[in-house]
């Protein structure tokens, strides 16, 4: 029917291939926060200055031209649909689809690099990659950074590093984050304690869709918290010291839950949310991920055979509004999303189970 | 339900354990949790970072004698308000406000990380530099002379390179 075609082509590379520790990591990202020197930040740039910044970026393709093929897009010229398909797909942030005058976006074909411009600040560039890579996506967001800076001077002080908008992005300008599904330890009643544990090392921990969105299907994401005073490189390491820390976690609470008296308790509870998502005809989101994420949990752990890992990156992404507006070709009422959104689950649980 | 230490208090700590196969569950009060400890859940990393939660100053008490960016006009009270800053300059405008800031932010206010390849190449051989005298001091200290000797040669090359940029300029 609708499916197929029209759903993989919505999909970033982050979001079809697995990746390392892709059972519990599902993505990492590094961004970079950039300023160019001597223009105002775009929060107070006049239209002239924003302008300027935007003009420059549209050649960054040329310049990024060794990485892959680019697409460059002026904001002000994506509808509002398309845009809100980029927030779901993490490829921009949802500031970046407002007030759109002046604001672009340089995207690599495969959607693993892309480039807001003026969002905050004049430049956020962005690596996302499937699984736990941490350290790969660092390496390529710095290169992508010494090609742009060979061109184009950064807002830079000796002291104080990369100059940005918001202090709190000062120094490296960096934000590196691994987005992790933890059902069994939320199964477990583990997962504050271990989150917790996570924020006296200087992490923070956020819901699916960053700062300020709400934690759906137990899936966050973990990044660092200061910028300044520290390298690249440690803030990494901290971060993949502790995500690995965390994997070892769940793989444990994991283990215990497949275990002889637990077993029966688990094949049931996932086997349930199985049965529910192959047969509801009206589903919410948040209800659908919570659900998708016992399926998850229940084809990680062996309980559900012969269906595709993917189930879960790629619906947590296709069943957001945007979406499910993308593939109908129009607008719709939440009850209609509510149906449309239970009977693309339906028809991908009987796709992939084939 | 109450604690099952004090039996006074709400219990809102709740601790699932997993030792050999059994599972045992207690619920503490924020309190009794603190003084129990232990729920670390194997995560023994070196809090590496604790410097984050020593002095948490209050910024903004200082007197300013500036009162707006004379690069963008960004006021220092727009400043407060948005928590953002208008353009490079104001770092140093309003640093008497900042710089508190970023230490209660950050825990530091130095950076040491990236520095651009191209526009700042000199402060980038300085800090290589600065790096491997630290390397190089280590290096000494477990009398690893080899790798000393090494590091002592890459130094001078870069050294030399140094010399070789200011006479340039």
């Amino acid at each position: 029917m609708f499916l197929g075609d029209t759903l993989d082509k919505n999909l970033s590379s982050w979001m079809k291939k697995e990746g390392p520790e892709g059972d519990i990591v599902l993505g990492t990202r590094v961004r970079l926060a950039r300023n160019f020197a001597k223009i105002p930040f775009p929060g107070v740039a006049n239209k002239e200055q924003a302008k300027k910044v935007l003009d420059n970026c549209t050649k960054l393709d040329e310049v990024l031209s060794g990485l892959g093929k680019f697409t460059f897009y002026k904001m002000a010229e994506v509808d509002s649909l398309e845009r809100q398909l980029l927030v779901e797909k993490h490829l921009i942030s949802p500031a970046h689809t407002e007030a759109t005058a002046y604001k672009g976006l340089l995207l690599s074909e495969s959607e693993d690099i892309s480039i807001m411009i003026n969002e905050e600040d004049h430049l956020r560039i962005q690596v996302l990659y499937p699984g736990f890579q941490i350290e790969e996506a660092w390496r390529l967001a710095d290169r992508i950074d010494d090609l742009i800076e060979a061109k184009q001077e950064y807002a830079f002080d000796n002291a104080l590093g990369y100059l940005t908008s918001c202090p709190t992005n000062v120094g490296t300008g960096m934000r590196a984050s691994v987005m992790v599904h933890l059902p069994a330890l939320a199964k477990l009643n583990q997962l504050s304690q271990v989150l917790n544990s996570v924020t006296q090392f200087g992490l923070v921990v956020r819901g699916l869709y960053g700062e300020g969105s709400e934690s759906y299907g137990n899936i966050f994401q973990i990044s660092n918290q200061v910028s300044l005073g520290h390298t690249e490189e440690d803030i990494v390491e901290l971060l993949a010291k502790i995500t690995a820390q965390i994997i070892a976690s769940e793989r444990q609470a994991r283990q215990f839950l497949i275990q002889s008296e637990q077993r029966l308790a688990s094949e049931d509870s996932v086997c349930r949310s199985y049965g529910i998502l192959a047969h509801a005809r009206k589903i919410g989101t948040k209800e659908a991920m919570e659900l998708l994420s016992n399926v998850r949990l229940g084809i990680d752990l062996g309980i559900l055979k012969n269906l595709d890992k993917k189930i879960l990156k790629e619906l947590m992404v296709c069943i957001r509004a945007a979406h499910l507006q993308k593939i109908m070709g129009q607008s719709l009422p939440p009850e209609e999303r509510d149906r449309l959104r239970a009977s693309l689950i339906r028809e991908r649980l009987q796709s992939a189970s084939a | 339900m109450l604690c099952e230490r004090c039996e006074q208090e709400v219990a809102s700590v709740h601790v699932t354990k997993i030792i050999n196969n059994q599972k045992t569950e207690a619920h503490f009060c924020q309190k009794c949790a603190k003084e129990v400890g232990g729920f670390g859940f194997g995560i023994e990393i070196p809090n590496i970072f604790s410097s984050f939660f020593e002095q948490p100053k209050i910024w903004g008490t200082t007197a300013h004698k500036v009162s707006s960016c004379p690069t963008c006009n960004l006021s220092v009270d727009d400043f407060r308000r948005i928590n953002q800053l208008g353009c490079s300059d104001c770092y140093q405008t309003f640093r008497t406000d900042i710089h508190p800031l970023l230490r209660r932010l950050h825990g530091a206010s130095r950076h040491v990380g990236k520095v651009p390849l191209k526009s700042h190449a000199k402060t980038r051989i300085e800090r290589q530099v600065q790096q491997l005298r630290d390397q190089l001091q280590q290096a000494i200290d477990v009398e690893n002379y080899e790798e000393a000797a090494r590091l002592r040669d890459e130094i001078r090359a870069l050294e030399s390179r140094l010399q070789n940029m200011e006479v340039d300029e």
